[in-house]
């Protein structure tokens, strides 16, 4: 523990010099400014953006990405308190009571009380990630290639099941996503695998490409597929002095925020989207213990500082996974795998000791990143909520072109433009038949690794597929598998016996 | 079961089988010692499996519950407008090495203004020339990317 401290404390040395100080504020107003943005949400934020880190060292990069995905957390919940329309999905249980309380002129408190509860969860996730990270690298270590590809395996499906549309359609694209992920270079043999002799696919499908095609230009097109008139946008924007909760709303949320943070930090250490669950898990819990559970939906402040102090906490601990396992559960973090990989960072057990600077450095720049972000949603949320005030007719040719010259600046590519409209094009088709992207992304960042996890793991049973069970954790993540893949049965079941008259 | 379902099914299990077909082209190897081929065909095979488990669903779920009207698309100027959009995007690219990018954001800011219905000739002309003008200094003179410059060389 007094180890993780002092390392804790190299970590704040690092993030606190004056050129990461300044990367962390760049993200967390980037983050802000896209998190605000309908629509636009951390996913397609750091991917658009993260061309921008390439002349970067590799812990001012993920310092600066970092502060854009907790920034666009963050500014996810200004248009769902505004607008009604959620930045990002864990925003969308914010828009229950936030907007309602926007509507009775309480806009105000609802955005500083997801400021203070945002904070008060990221710092208490933080201080659970200081002490909790280095004994689970240390577990993990103990993991082999069967519980890897099992893990995987494990995330896959929770995170189809979780996502709210259809578990087949979901893992569908998930599957897609693993065959884009083989085109390339075999990681075993070296063979080259779906090239058909064009050099540019030598090296594999460029994830920014597809990352920035199926959530940027996909959300932009969904935008113009729509009247002219809807492209125009009024949003009302909150006076500073009606910013802050009286004495009795703070009182009220203190609880709410505690037990959001708990509850986010949980949830995001397992697979999944976790600050969505985390979100929704909040809010139930808030309505239940509530003495006054018929307020919720009606602008009860319970509403605003539970889910949105569990989504903060989750953000912050879905980092544990990531670094110490080198898995991502979730999509945002899938795209900060890929630009860790991008700047020669692997995470894994190893990180910690190979990267101490990295690691702790980042970990060290979220708490500072956390109180730039009260700083600068506290007093400046009327400023960002501004930018609602460009009309989409404006806003949208000009991510059109901040998303070719982003694609351009990765590898000098043209190529890697034709990539990104095609993906587009198949990113709006999804959302039109209702297909989920998130699946697909997360498949082709870590499909490589699980296709070597797989093939060693057989190696190693000498062709025996007996290996994903005979191992204890393997078997637990299986188990835990076949246990969500039965849960539309389930759910089924439970929906028939509960409609049966008494 | 309605038909873009049908056709979304379609086009997936297509791309599993031709994946699965591909993937015989390589070596196999066994499960011991696996080749290159192995596990794009298993995903191939699980894909086609998926699809049609997904057509089968449908289908199922067409008998049992009471059928919903087909929600027609509007064939409408909003997916005109979409079309057009999508394409000036293509035809920059294609033009970006040839006239570079300053030229090529004006271009393709005003093309992208007026699809969206903007036809103020000062709003129409000056914002794309602001904003051609801050991302050639934004990204070329203060970041220093290469972008194309094109025939005029800026």
């Amino acid at each position: 523990m007094v180890e993780s401290i002092q390392h804790l404390f190299t970590g704040f040395g690092i993030a606190a010099t004056v050129a990461n100080l300044l990367y962390c504020l760049l993200g967390a107003v980037a983050g802000t400014l896209v998190g605000i943005l309908p629509g636009l949400g951390p996913i397609a934020g750091i991917a658009l953006l993260i061309p921008i880190t390439f002349g970067l060292s590799p812990t001012s990069a993920i310092i600066m990405l970092c502060g854009i995905y907790y920034g666009a957390m963050y500014g996810g919940s200004t248009t769902s308190i505004l607008l009604n329309v959620p930045g990002e999905t864990a925003s969308v249980i914010t828009c229950i009571d936030g907007y309602q309380m926007a509507q009775k002129g309480k806009a105000g408190p609802a955005l500083a009380i997801c400021a203070i509860g945002s904070f008060t969860a990221g710092t208490l996730a933080i201080i659970g990630m200081v002490f909790l990270a280095p004994p689970l690298a240390q577990a993990a270590l103990a993991f082999g290639p069967p519980e890897y590809f099992s893990l995987m395996v494990c995330g896959f499906i929770v995170l189809s099941n979780v996502t709210g549309g259809s578990l087949l359609k979901s893992l569908m694209m998930a599957v897609v996503g693993l065959i884009i992920g083989t085109v390339g270079l075999d990681p075993v043999t070296g063979d080259y695998r779906f090239t058909f002799d064009a050099t540019y696919l030598l090296g594999g499908i460029e994830f920014v490409a597809v990352a920035i095609g199926l959530f940027g230009i996909a959300e932009v097109l969904a935008n113009v597929d729509q009247p002219l008139e809807s492209l125009e946008q009024s949003v009302i924007v909150p006076r500073f002095r009606d910013l802050f909760p009286s004495l009795q709303d703070l009182k009220k949320s203190v609880g709410a925020i505690l037990r959001g943070s708990a509850i986010g930090f949980g949830v995001g250490l397992v697979p999944g989207p976790a600050p969505v669950i985390a979100t929704y898990t909040s809010y139930m819990t808030e309505k239940r213990i509530s003495r006054h559970p018929e307020d919720f939906g009606k602008g009860a402040i319970e509403g605003v500082a539970g889910p949105e102090s569990a989504n903060n906490a989750a953000c912050q601990s879905a980092f544990i996974p990531l670094f110490v396992l080198g898995i991502p559960f979730a999509p945002p973090t899938a795209i900060l795998l890929g630009a860790l990989m991008i700047h020669g960072v692997v995470p894994g057990p190893m990180m910690i000791s190979e990267h101490p600077d990295v690691f702790w450095g980042v970990i060290a720049s979220m708490y500072i990143g956390n109180f730039i972000l009260l700083l600068l949603n506290l007093p400046f949320v009327p400023f960002f909520a501004s930018i609602l005030r460009i009309p989409k007719k404006i806003l949208l040719p000009l991510v059109m072109l901040f998303c070719i010259t982003g694609m351009y600046t990765v590898n000098n590519s043209i190529n890697d433009i034709w990539l990104m409209l095609l993906m587009g094009v198949l990113g709006y088709v999804m959302r039109k038949w209702a297909y989920d992207a998130a699946p697909l992304l997360l498949a082709l960042v870590i499909g490589p690794k699980m296709e070597v996890a797989f093939r060693q793991s057989l190696m190693i049973s000498h062709g025996d597929f007996g290996v994903f069970i005979e191992r204890p954790f393997s078997l637990v993540f299986l188990v835990v598998t076949f246990l969500f893949l039965l849960m539309p049965a389930f759910r089924f079941i439970i929906g028939r016996f509960n409609r049966r008259p008494a | 079961m309605k038909k873009d379902e049908r056709i979304g099914c379609g086009i997936v299990f297509l791309f599993g089988g031709i994946t699965a077909l591909l993937s015989l082209r390589m070596p196999i190897g066994t499960f011991r010692m696996a080749g290159s081929g192995l596990f794009p065909l298993c995903l191939g095979i699980l894909l086609m499996l998926l699809s049609l488990l997904l057509l089968l669903n449908r289908l199922f779920a067409k008998s049992s519950s009471p059928r919903k009207p087909e929600v027609a698309t509007p064939a409408d100027i909003a997916m005109k407008q979409m079309l057009l959009f999508l394409g000036a995007s293509a035809l920059a690219t294609l033009c970006l090495n040839v006239l570079g990018y300053p030229l090529t954001a004006f271009l393709l800011t005003v093309m992208l203004f007026r699809i969206l219905g903007i036809q103020r000739p000062v709003l129409l002309m000056l914002v794309p020339l602001l904003i051609a003008a801050a991302s050639y200094l934004l990204f070329i003179q203060f970041l220093k990317i290469p972008l194309p410059r094109g025939f005029i060389g800026l």
